[in-house]
């Protein structure tokens, strides 16, 4: 049963990974994004874990997708993409993606991942806020750090002079 | 008074029933019974109790009201019905028709008009069905030129999100679709989704006005989806779980609008602008973007999209009720099964008709359904007024006031649960 639903998320995985980058329209792009995404919060509810999943879900495919699919509908494709058909580009690009591949799944085979035993219960995220707070705080901190920089400087860009408007009458 | 078929004739209607009866009939006798034995032929049918169940079997047993019950009970146990009829679906779109009926009467009562008066001669009590027939008979009509694919899939899977946030509302103590750990993050994660939908509807129906709508949408829930978010964190620091039942079974002495009003009131205006109800419609801003999101929608597709607002509704407005009002809890007003009728059955003089599997549903739950309708039904008024009463806000005014306004209130509410919780007074290990 979980070998035929990880079979099924695996393709709803990487076919819409392909669709997303290899689909014409922007839009049709995006949604197959969405999916790629959520096939991943599948692989995190497979791995007994659904407060990652559906964080996966709250934060990647509402937020993040939303931000893409919002920004595709804006802009006028033609006057930022130029499509340039070059072989020889994605030739390197697949085989870069092959060599990452191979490289990181023998690491992560090396992990020692076989030996993990998977009829463990779900993980409670009680533990994973108390673990974040006690052995990882300074990765914690990190992240607090990096994004209130990210924020500030949001604020900054999106910072303007204030236009004066004289349609407006009051 | 209007014709509809002026060569209408009751003798003919009648003759036209039973012909087509007849015709049924004979097809069923001819066609149906034998395909039926067939089948039958190459079934394997289960044993039960030492008996082959055959289909003459399994007919006594369904006309049998001593067997009934059992059989009753032991399918409302199955996730279908779960799904299909009590927690879930029918449950919502029943409170979710009488929600919309509501809505006309109320509305025209306070604009001192009559709303829904003629069908159904008393106050226009069939207007509802009225409505769903006509949507159902109408064409449904696609703009040139616009994305098909998704003009078909988005109504639907706005009625299928919908459906699957009331699934995770628990209405009483173990009636619940779906009881997840992580309800709350689920709800969160759903939610997500609307303005996706929202928003992908709006571009393909190829229209200005509702891609206008659409946008607007798609500002309006995700800037408000924060406050939404912020404004629950000080039920889950108070309960220190995410799973709804358990928040509501934490409630069973106080509710916790009691100690987070603040919160309460941020999630109240939240659910308003997530609904796109007035003050914060303008997504439909009906004055001047035609419809909005809606405007290209017909026929059967509109009524899907409304099915599906208005689940969102009824489903909110239980989120409120279960984060903040106690859910089911309450004192007992139920009656309690009459025992005489479990121990001697009912006696009708001369006959006593026992009938076991009595009582259907426990005193407990029947008690909470009844608390939480109550509940449930007195927010989605509280959600219904505003329409009466309030404008339109500008867009700026609605992005200003979710952005600084509420967020800061929310963060305010969170310093409160976390007062409580660390002064000793709520929460695990708390006094009260």
């Amino acid at each position: 049963m979980a070998d035929a639903v990880f079979l099924a998320l695996s393709v709803i995985t990487i076919g819409s990974a392909i669709a997303a980058l290899e689909l014409r329209s922007l839009i049709y792009g995006s949604i197959a994004l969405m999916g790629t995404l959520g096939g991943i919060a599948g692989f995190f509810l497979l791995l007994d874990s659904p407060f990652v999943a559906m964080f996966q879900l709250a934060v990647y495919v509402g937020s993040i997708a939303v931000l893409i699919l919002f920004t595709v509908m804006l802009v006028k494709r033609e006057l930022i993409f130029k499509k340039v058909e070059d072989k020889r580009r994605k030739f390197v690009g697949i085989a870069l993606m092959l060599v990452f591949m191979v490289a990181l799944g023998s690491v992560i085979m090396d992990s020692g991942i076989k030996t993990i035993t998977t009829d463990e219960p779900a993980v409670d995220f009680r533990n994973i806020g108390a673990d974040f707070l006690t052995y990882y705080w300074p990765a914690l901190i990190l992240m607090a750090l990096i994004l209130a920089g990210s924020v500030t400087g949001a604020l900054i860009l999106a910072r303007r002079e204030d236009v004066e408007n004289e349609q407006r009458t009051d | 008074m209007s014709v509809i078929a002026p060569n209408f004739k009751f003798s003919e209607f009648v003759k036209s029933i039973l012909d087509n009866v007849f015709w049924i009939l004979l097809i069923f006798a001819l066609i149906g019974l034998p395909a039926i034995q067939i089948i039958l032929f190459y079934i394997e049918m289960p044993v039960i109790d030492g008996e082959l169940l055959t289909p003459f079997l399994a007919l006594t047993w369904l006309a049998d009201p001593s067997r009934t019950l059992p059989i009753l009970k032991a399918f409302m146990t199955t996730d279908l019905f779960k799904i299909a009829a009590f927690p879930g679906f029918g449950f919502a779109a029943l409170l979710a028709a009488g929600t919309i009926f509501i809505e006309r009467k109320m509305l025209a009562k306070l604009q001192l008009r009559v709303g829904p008066f003629y069908c159904g001669k008393i106050e226009g009590i069939l207007q509802l069905m009225g409505d769903g027939l006509k949507l159902i008979s109408k064409e449904i009509i696609i703009p040139a030129k616009a994305d098909k694919p998704i003009f078909w899939a988005a109504p639907v899977i706005f009625v299928a999100t919908a459906a699957a946030f009331v699934a995770l509302i628990p209405v009483a103590p173990g009636w619940v679709v779906a009881d997840v750990d992580v309800g709350l993050l689920a709800v969160f994660a759903i939610i997500g989704f609307f303005p996706i939908i929202t928003i992908l509807s709006a571009w393909s129906s190829n229209s200005k006005f509702p891609f206008i709508g659409g946008i607007r949408a798609l500002h309006q829930m995700v800037s408000f989806e924060i406050p939404l978010i912020l404004s629950l964190l000080g039920v889950v620091i108070l309960t220190g779980t995410l799973n709804l039942s358990e928040i509501v079974a934490s409630q069973s002495n106080f509710p916790w609008i009691i100690f987070l009003p603040i919160g309460a009131i941020i999630f109240f205006i939240t659910i308003l602008a997530e609904l796109e109800r007035i003050p914060f419609d303008l997504p439909e801003a009906e004055s001047e973007i035609v419809a909005g999101w809606l405007t290209e929608f017909s026929g059967m597709i509109y009524g899907l999209v409304q099915l599906g607002t208005y689940l969102k509704l009824y489903a909110f407005a239980a989120l409120f009720v279960v984060l903040f009002l106690g859910g089911w809890t309450g004192p007992m007003i139920w009656p309690p099964f009459p025992e005489e009728i479990i121990t001697d059955g009912i006696v009708m003089g001369p006959i006593t008709v026992k009938i076991p599997g009595l009582p259907i549903f426990s005193q407990e739950m029947l008690n909470g359904v009844v608390w939480f309708v109550i509940k449930t039904v007195g927010v989605i008024f509280f959600i219904l007024l505003p329409r009466g009463v309030f404008p339109r806000i500008r867009i700026d005014m609605l992005l200003s006031l979710g952005w600084y306004k509420l967020i800061g209130l929310a963060f305010v509410n969170i310093f409160i649960a976390l007062g409580l919780l660390y002064a000793g007074v709520l929460g695990p290990g708390g006094i009260l």
